[in-house]
C-alpha cells in the first residue's frame, strides 16, 4: 500500500508499530547482560513514584477532584503487586480519608461531601481490602452499602452508577465484585443482572458498556467477571468471545481495547485478564471442582458453615438464605481454586515485553505507550496485567510459575492477585476470612 | 474506570497549577455547601458551571444541576420560553465540558438527561453530535449519544446508515462506524418496512465490504462483519431407536443452546415417570445437553419386546433460553427400544475377560448401514424448514466471498485473511448442509489453519483446538468417513450377541473434542494417542461402556469428571497420562473434604496410607471412582501410580476384576 491511501487509523497504527518496532530492534542487538537489565522490573523506582502520588492524597489536600478513592486503589493496588510497604501512619491516613468520602447512606463518594458512587465503592472498598487489617475492614459499614446497593440495582437489569447516573456494565461490575467480596451478594442483588450483561454482548463477541454499543476490552472484563461472580457466565457466547479476545492482541504485543484501535498498556490488564479468566473457564467447563455433584457436596457443607457464621446484619436486609444465596457467596472462593491446563489463549511473554519495554518508564511508573505520560492508572493496570500474564501459564494461582513464564529476571514476579477483583489473593483470602465471620 | 491521563507536573507549571487548584479548591468547597443547604441562586449555579468546565468528571455537581433545573422550571411555571432557556443553559454548561474532557460520563449523562425532557431542538442537536463525531470519530460516548438521539429524533434507518457510509467514507478503519451500521441492519431487517429483502439490505453490504477489504486487507473492521452475516443456526436433535440392553435407558436431549426448565412437566415421557438432568459442569441451571433415565426393568416395562417411547417437548411453557425467550412450538417425538435377552456373561458372578486395547484385537470389516445408523449416530435431525430461511443468494455471497478472499491470498499472504478463509469455508459448510451431514472443504479448512499454527504461533492453541474440531465435523460428517475409523473388537468374548463396534479416533492429535451430539450411541471408543488435557463434553455420550484415553495429557482425576455422569461405563484406560505430575491446590477441599459429615461419601481414612506423598491424589480419585462401577482399569504410567495407590484403587472398587493388566484375586 502506498502512504498517500492510508487513513487516519492506519497512519496512526503505522506510526505506533514504527515506534514500537524501533524499541525492540534495538533491543534485539543488545548483548543478553544489558537485555536482562532493559527487562528488569524497576521496583524501587515505582515504588519512589507511587509514594509521592500517595503523600499527597490525605484529607489535608482538599479532594479536588470525583476519583479520589480510585488515585488510592491505584496507588496502593500498585504497591501491593511490588510487594512495597506502607508507612503505619500513611496507611491510617488512608483510611480516615476513606472514611470521610463514606455516605452515611452508604457507599463511597469521589471524595468527602460528594455523593455514593458505585465505582468509588469498588475503589475503596479494594483499597480497604489491600490495606487490611480490622481498622481498615471494620470502618466499611456493610449493612448501609448493602441498601445503597439495593437503591442502585433497577427492578430490570443492571444497576445505575449513582442516584440520577448512568446504567452500565461497569455499574454491574463494581456493585457485584464489592457484594461478593464483602459476602453481601444474595439474590435479591443479582436478579436479572446476567440478562443485562448478556445484552451488551456483540456480535463481535466481546462486551459492550451498554445494549448496542461497541465492544470493548474495560466492559469486557467487567461484564465477564460479573457473569462469573453470579455464577451465569455459561449464558454467554464463549467461544465467540474467544473470538474476540485472541485477536485484540497485536504486532506490538500488547492489547488493543477495541477493533482497529492503538495497543494501550493498560489492556494488558483488561484483555490479558480477561483472557486469563477464560483460561480458568476453560478448566471449570471441563468439570474442575465445580461439576455438579462435587458441587452439591461443597455447597451443603459450605451451607452448614455458612449458617453457623451467618451474618444477621445482612440477613435483615437480604432474603431468607437460600441454596442459590449459598453459592452466590463461594463462587469467587471457588473460581480460583479450579485450576488450569494448557498453555495461556494468548502470548504472555510477548505482553511480558510490551509491558517491560514499552509501558515501563525507567525512571518510574508505567505508561499506555512510547510517547506517552506515566500515570497511576496506567501504573496500576499495566503491573495487574504483567502479574495476570506472569501467573497465566500456573497450574493454579497459589503456586509460583515457572522461571520461564517469567520474561527477565525471576525478581520481575510480582504477587498473585484474584484475577476477578484484583486485589491481592493473599488480601482477598484476609478479606474472605473477616467477613466470614461479620 | 478508565481515567483522565493525568499529566505531569512540570517544574514552569508548578506555580500555575498551585493557582488553579486553590481556585478549584475555592469552587469545590462553595459548591459542597450550596449543595447541601439546597442554594440554587444564579451565582450558585455559575459557580457550579464553573467546577464542570474545569473538572466534568464532578457527578456529584450534575446531580445539583438537575435539582437547580427542577427548582428553576417549577419558578418558570408555564413559560415556555423561560423553560426553554433554563435547558438551553445546561446543554452549554455540557458543551463547555465536553470540550475540556469528550469522555466525562456525567457530562453526557447529563446531556441525555437534558434532552429526554423535551424542551431543546433536536436538529440542532444533530449538528453538534457531527461536529463533535469529526473531532473524535472512535468516541464510544459520542456513538451512543447518537443511538439516543437518533431514536429521539425518529430518524430513519437510512439516514443514519448514510451518516456511517460519511463516517467510512472518510476513514474505513473505523470500526465504530462499521459497529453502528451492524446495529441499524439488524434494526431494518427487524423493522422491514421498507419493502427491501434481508438480500437487499446485505448483497449492499457486502458490497460495501468487498471495497473495504481490497482497499485494505490488514483492516480488522470489515471481516468481523463478513462473519456475523453467515452464522446458521442449527436444529434441535433427538434420540432414535436401538437395540440395547440396559436396565437405564439415557435419553438425552440437545438444544441449539443452554435452556433451563426442563422438567417431567415440559418435557413429558408417555407412561415413564422420569427426572431430568442438565449435563451442565458449570453450576447454573442451564444447560444445552439434558438427561433422563429411564427405568427399563421397572413395571411399566414388564413385556418383552419393543417398547415405545413417546414424549413430547415444550408441550407445557416452562423451557427457557439463556435470553429468556420460551421454547418455540411443541415437538412430538417417538422411539422404539427393544430389550434384549439378558446375556449369561452379564450376569453377575460370571466374569467377562479383559479387555485389550492392542491394535490387533481391531478388524476392519465392513460395518454396514444399520448397524451405523443404530449403534452409533442414531440421530435423526427434525427436519425443519431451513431451506426458506437458506437462500440461494446466501449461499452464492458466501461463494462469492470465498472466491475473493482465494485471489486475495494468492497476490498477498496474510493471516486475517486466511482465518476468515477458513470460517467462510465453514460458514459454506454449515449453510449447504444444516445437519453436519457432509462438509466438502474440511481439507481446505484443516490446511488453512495448519498454516495458521505455523504462522501465528501467539495463537497456535487456539488454532489446534479447532484443527480438533473441524477434524471431528470431517470425521462424522458422513458414513463414509465414520466407517473408516470403526472397528469389530474381537478381543473380548466374540461369542456374545453381536461383535462390540468400537469408534478408534486415536492418533489424530486432537487437543479437543466435540460433536458429542453425532456420537451418542457410541459404545465403545478409542482417544488414546492424543494431547487431550480435558474431556469435557464426553459426559453427553451415556451408552459408553469401554473408553481408552491412554497416551493423552490429562493432569489429574478432576479432569476425568465427566466420566462420574456415564453410568454404563466398565471399561477405562487411563494409562501414560499426566495424573499427579502437577501439585494440587489443597484448598477446594475445605468444603468437601473426607472428614466431613456427608451421607453421600463413606470414607474410609484408613484406605489412605498414612505416608501417601499426596494424600489429595487419593480423594481426587476416590471422588471419580466412588460412582463408577468399573472391572477393569488400567492406569500405569501416571506419575500418581504405585503399588499402594494400586491396593487403594482395589479397595474403593469392589467391582474391579482388572488392574493394570492383572486380573485381581
Amino acid at each position: 500500500m502506498t502512504s498517500e491511501g492510508l487513513t487516519v487509523t492506519q497512519r496512526d497504527q503505522l506510526m505506533v508499530e514504527q515506534e514500537v518496532g524501533k524499541i525492540y530492534a534495538l533491543f534485539s542487538e543488545l548483548p543478553p547482560s544489558s537485555k536482562s537489565i532493559l527487562l528488569e522490573l524497576q521496583r524501587d523506582e515505582h515504588q519512589e513514584y507511587l509514594k509521592r502520588g500517595l503523600s499527597i492524597l490525605p484529607p489535608s489536600f482538599a479532594s479536588l477532584d470525583a476519583n479520589r478513592p480510585w488515585l488510592c486503589y491505584w496507588i496502593l493496588h500498585s504497591l501491593a503487586l511490588l510487594d512495597g510497604y506502607i508507612e503505619p501512619e500513611m496507611e491510617d491516613a488512608v483510611v480516615d480519608f476513606l472514611s470521610h468520602c463514606q455516605d452515611p447512606g452508604g457507599g463511597y463518594g469521589g471524595g468527602p461531601g460528594q455523593m455514593p458512587h458505585l465505582a468509588t465503592t469498588y475503589a475503596a472498598v479494594n483499597s480497604l481490602i489491600t490495606l487490611g487489617g480490622s481498622r481498615s475492614l471494620s470502618s466499611i459499614d456493610r449493612g448501609a452499602l448493602y441498601t445503597f446497593f439495593r437503591k442502585m440495582k433497577q427492578p430490570i437489569g443492571g444497576y445505575r452508577m449513582h442516584d440520577g447516573g448512568e446504567v452500565d456494565t461497569r455499574a454491574c461490575y463494581t456493585a457485584i465484585s464489592v457484594a461478593s467480596i464483602l459476602n453481601l451478594l444474595d439474590d435479591e442483588l443479582v436478579k436479572d443482572v446476567g440478562s443485562y450483561i448478556l445484552s451488551c454482548q456483540t456480535y463481535e463477541g466481546g462486551i459492550a458498556g451498554e445494549p448496542g454499543s461497541e465492544a470493548h476490552g474495560g466492559y469486557t472484563f467487567c461484564g465477564l467477571a460479573t457473569m462469573i461472580l453470579i455464577g451465569e457466565v455459561d449464558r454467554l457466547d464463549l467461544p465467540r468471545l474467544v473470538d474476540w479476545l485472541v485477536f485484540r492482541q497485536g504486532v506490538e504485543c500488547g492489547f488493543q481495547g477495541r477493533t482497529n484501535k492503538l495497543v494501550d498498556g493498560c489492556y494488558s490488564f483488561w484483555q490479558g485478564g480477561t483472557l486469563t479468566l477464560m483460561e480458568s473457564l476453560h478448566q471449570l467447563f471441563h468439570g474442575d471442582g465445580l461439576s455438579d455433584s462435587s458441587q452439591s457436596d461443597a455447597s451443603e457443607l459450605s451451607g452448614d458453615e455458612g449458617h453457623a457464621t451467618h451474618d444477621h446484619s445482612c440477613s435483615s436486609h437480604g432474603p431468607e438464605n437460600t441454596m442459590a444465596s449459598i453459592n452466590l457467596r463461594d463462587t469467587s472462593y471457588n473460581f480460583i481454586h479450579g485450576r488450569r491446563k494448557g498453555g495461556p489463549l494468548f502470548d504472555s511473554l510477548a505482553l511480558q515485553q510490551y509491558i517491560l519495554l514499552c509501558s515501563q518508564l525507567r525512571d518510574g511508573g508505567l505508561r499506555d505507550k512510547p510517547g506517552k505520560n506515566r500515570d497511576f492508572y496506567h501504573t496500576c493496570y499495566c503491573l495487574s496485567g504483567l502479574s495476570a500474564s506472569q501467573y497465566s501459564s500456573s497450574k493454579d494461582l497459589e503456586s509460583a510459575p515457572l522461571p520461564q513464564a517469567v520474561l527477565g529476571p525471576y525478581s520481575n514476579l510480582t504477587e498473585p492477585v484474584h484475577p476477578l477483583h484484583n486485589v491481592l489473593l493473599s488480601k482477598y483470602h484476609d478479606a474472605r476470612d473477616y467477613f466470614a465471620l461479620g | 474506570m478508565h481515567g483522565r491521563p493525568r499529566k505531569p507536573e512540570k517544574p514552569e507549571n508548578a506555580a500555575a497549577s498551585a493557582a488553579k487548584a486553590e481556585k478549584l479548591r475555592l469552587l469545590q468547597s462553595q459548591f459542597l455547601s450550596n449543595h447541601h443547604n439546597r442554594i440554587y441562586t444564579k451565582e450558585a449555579l455559575e459557580a457550579n458551571a464553573k467546577l464542570l468546565e474545569i473538572n466534568p468528571e464532578y457527578y456529584t455537581a450534575w446531580n445539583y444541576r438537575k435539582l437547580a433545573v427542577q427548582h428553576y422550571v417549577a419558578e418558570a411555571g408555564s413559560d415556555p420560553q423561560a423553560i426553554k432557556s433554563v435547558y438551553d443553559e445546561e446543554l452549554r454548561v455540557v458543551e463547555a465540558a465536553l470540550r475540556q474532557n469528550f469522555k466525562s460520563y456525567g457530562a453526557w449523562h447529563h446531556r441525555k438527561w437534558v434532552l429526554s425532557m423535551g424542551h431543546s431542538s433536536l436538529d440542532q442537536e444533530l449538528r453538534l453530535l457531527d461536529k463533535l463525531q469529526q473531532l473524535d470519530s472512535r468516541n464510544f460516548h459520542a456513538w451512543n449519544y447518537r443511538r439516543f438521539l437518533a431514536e429521539l429524533l425518529n430518524r430513519s434507518v437510512e439516514d443514519e446508515l448514510m451518516h456511517t457510509e460519511d463516517m467510512i467514507g472518510i476513514n474505513f478503519s473505523n470500526y465504530s462506524a462499521w459497529h453502528n451500521r451492524s446495529m441499524l441492519l439488524c434494526k431494518q431487517l427487524k423493522e422491514n418496512d421498507t419493502g427491501l429483502t434481508s438480500k437487499d439490505v446485505l448483497s449492499n453490504e457486502y458490497e460495501l465490504v468487498q471495497n473495504a477489504i481490497f482497499t485494505d486487507p490488514d483492516d480488522q473492521s470489515e471481516l468481523i462483519i463478513s462473519r456475523k452475516q453467515c452464522q446458521g443456526k442449527c436444529p434441535l436433535y433427538e434420540y432414535r431407536g436401538l437395540n440395547i440392553d440396559l436396565k437405564e435407558f439415557p435419553v438425552v436431549l440437545y438444544f441449539n443452546q443452554a435452556v433451563s426448565g426442563v422438567r417431567s412437566s415440559t418435557v413429558t415421557v408417555k407412561s415413564f415417570n422420569v427426572t431430568w438432568k442438565p449435563l451442565s459442569p458449570s453450576n447454573s441451571l442451564a444447560s444445552e445437553i439434558w438427561v433422563a433415565y429411564l427405568n427399563l426393568a421397572g413395571e411399566e416395562c414388564h413385556f418383552e419386546g419393543p417398547i415405545t417411547v413417546e414424549f413430547c417437548i415444550g408441550q407445557s411453557q416452562g423451557i427457557l433460553s439463556s435470553s429468556g425467550s420460551p421454547y418455540g412450538k411443541p415437538l412430538r417425538v417417538a422411539f422404539t427400544v427393544t430389550k434384549e435377552p439378558i446375556r449369561v456373561q452379564d450376569v453377575e458372578g460370571h466374569n467377562p475377560e479383559m479387555v485389550s486395547w492392542e491394535d490387533p484385537n481391531f478388524c476392519a470389516d465392513e460395518v454396514d448401514s444399520g448397524v451405523l445408523n443404530s449403534d452409533v449416530s442414531f440421530i435423526k435431525e427434525r427436519k425443519e424448514n431451513k431451506e426458506s430461511t437458506i437462500s440461494e443468494w446466501q449461499k452464492d455471497t458466501i461463494s462469492k466471498e470465498i472466491a475473493g478472499f482465494r485471489d486475495l491470498l494468492s497476490i498477498k499472504d496474510y493471516k486475517i485473511g486466511k482465518l476468515t478463509l477458513a470460517r467462510l469455508l465453514m460458514a459454506d459448510d454449515a449453510l449447504s448442509f444444516p445437519y453436519g451431514n457432509r462438509s466438502v472443504h474440511s481439507a481446505e479448512v484443516l490446511e488453512l489453519l495448519k498454516d495458521l499454527t505455523k504462522s501465528d504461533p501467539t495463537h497456535s492453541r487456539y488454532y489446534e483446538e479447532h484443527i480438533s474440531l473441524v477434524l471431528l465435523q470431517q470425521l462424522t460428517s458422513s458414513e463414509e468417513m465414520l466407517r473408516r475409523h470403526l472397528f469389530y473388537f474381537k478381543g473380548a468374548n466374540t461369542s456374545s450377541f453381536h461383535k462390540p463396534l468400537c469408534l478408534r479416533l486415536n492418533n489424530l492429535s486432537l487437543s479437543r473434542l466435540g460433536l458429542f451430539n453425532k456420537l451418542l450411541g457410541v459404545q465403545m471408543l478409542d482417544l488414546s494417542n492424543n494431547e487431550l488435557q480435558s474431556i469435557e463434553g464426553l459426559e453427553a455420550m451415556q451408552l459408553l461402556s469401554c473408553l481408552n484415553l491412554s497416551k493423552n495429557k490429562l493432569g489429574s482425576f478432576t479432569a476425568l469428571e465427566p466420566l462420574r455422569h456415564l453410568k454404563s461405563l466398565k471399561v477405562l484406560n487411563i494409562s501414560d497420562n499426566e495424573i499427579g505430575s502437577h501439585s494440587i491446590d489443597t484448598r477446594r477441599y475445605l468444603f468437601s473434604s473426607p472428614l466431613s459429615h456427608n451421607e453421600a461419601v463413606v470414607w474410609d481414612p484408613d484406605v489412605v496410607p498414612s505416608d501417601a506423598a499426596s494424600p489429595t491424589n487419593y480423594w481426587e480419585a476416590f471422588m471419580l471412582f466412588k460412582s463408577l462401577k468399573l472391572t477393569q482399569l488400567d492406569t500405569i504410567g501416571n506419575a500418581v501410580d504405585d503399588g499402594r495407590f494400586r491396593s487403594f484403587l482395589v479397595k474403593i472398587m469392589p467391582s474391579l476384576l482388572f488392574l493394570d493388566g492383572q486380573k485381581l484375586v
